[in-house]
């Protein structure tokens, strides 16, 4: 676990608070509509809508809301979406079981977080207690 | 001694100050230092009065700026009241929950769920199985173009309650797109009822019912119905 930082490079679309329900959506309908300006296809535009629609919903069901940077740019020679979502929540304790399918600390099913890491290219999260977490997903066209 | 001189019932002009300037402070700001005399003193008395002439201008500035913040704020008010508004009537609207027929109900989603609206959705569905005795529900949700978790966690829990009431539910209208999602995001759906389109859903509703004779609509069902009345 590395914490996480920009690239100085990337270009940013666009800055979203998550702070109710209707922000999440409003966040994810942004965040589609930049997939699909990059080009990508209507399975990739539903994989990362859905990715981030989770990462939402915890920010704002775990953390009392957040922050979410959306960004492009190049990652490993490819164009690609970034978005990054900052909170300051209580933070996780141990990531490897939060990243464990079926395990949940609310009243989710356990899949959100693992699940989206499998929907995006690149997956990075960054705890630290009672400061926060941040959780970069990457998704190339 | 020529000091003193140059300054013509200095007291008195002093005074006079005084007066206009605790006038000023209590809020009159229509009055003036006034004088006839012209000697040293005069540049103050001006210089005040200049003072006077732009606070005035800048408190008339601010009052009218604070009366259009005012009619911006009242307005938003109105707007948000609105919106407020809005949300409640999308509420009413979003989950009928429809007969289309006999003994099959549909509830077509469409838009974003959240949290309120599902279990309002759910109430509707589970209520409408039991006032009519359906066995049969339809959730179409051709119109929810993000299924994430908690989308499906809720199918899976609707799906359970109706199913405890006697009803088996039938999840229509999920694209290939969602479909492929879906399995990434590793849900396991597999114990709910899916049809690609609606028509499909139809299809398997009314031939499990025993309403359809060779793909079409037995139209015995319909005399029985007569007979009865």
């Amino acid at each position: 676990m590395h914490e996480i930082v920009s690239d100085k490079s990337w270009e940013l679309l666009e800055n979203c608070p998550i702070q109710n329900e209707y922000d999440i959506v409003k966040a994810r309908q942004i965040v589609r509509q930049y997939a699909k300006e990059a080009g990508m296809g209507i399975v990739d535009q539903t994989r990362i809508t859905t990715a981030v629609s989770e990462l939402f919903r915890n920010m704002y069901m775990y953390a009392g809301g957040g922050e979410v940077i959306i960004e492009k740019g190049l990652v490993q020679e490819r164009n690609a979406l970034i978005i990054t979502c900052i909170d300051k929540g209580p933070g996780i304790e141990n990531i490897d079981l939060v990243m464990t399918d079926g395990y949940t600390s609310g009243q989710g099913m356990g899949y959100g977080l693992p699940g989206s890491k499998r929907l995006v290219d690149i997956f990075e999260i960054y705890s630290k207690l009672n400061v926060g977490t941040t959780v970069r997903i990457t998704k190339w066209r | 001694m020529e000091a003193n001189t140059q300054i013509k019932n200095a007291k008195a002009r002093i005074d006079h100050i005084e007066d206009v300037l605790s006038s000023v402070a209590a809020g009159d700001l229509d009055i003036r230092i006034e004088s006839d005399i012209e000697d040293d003193l005069t540049g103050v008395e001006q210089a005040i009065n200049l003072l006077i002439d732009d606070l005035t201008h800048e408190l008339k500035k601010s009052l009218k700026m604070k009366a259009e913040m005012e009619e911006k704020l009242q307005k938003i008010q109105v707007q948000q009241k609105t919106i407020l508004q809005q949300q409640e009537d999308l509420m009413e609207l979003s989950s009928p929950v429809s007969k289309v027929w006999d003994n099959i109900l549909i509830l077509p989603v469409i838009g974003t769920l959240d949290s309120q609206r599902t279990q309002i959705m759910m109430e509707n569905l589970l209520q409408k199985i039991v006032a009519t005795g359906c066995t049969t529900a339809i959730l179409d949700i051709t119109g929810v173009p993000t299924v994430d978790t908690q989308v499906a966690n809720h199918l899976l829990k609707t799906v359970t309650a109706a199913r405890l009431l006697g009803a088996e539910c039938i999840v229509s209208g999920i694209s290939p797109a969602i479909a492929q999602t879906i399995v990434h995001l590793g849900i396991n759906l597999s114990n709910i009822l899916t049809k690609a389109t609606l028509q499909d859903a139809m299809i398997y509703a009314m031939k499990k019912n025993d309403q359809l004779v060779g793909g079409k609509i037995k139209t015995n069902f319909f005399e029985q119905e007569e007979n009865q009345l």
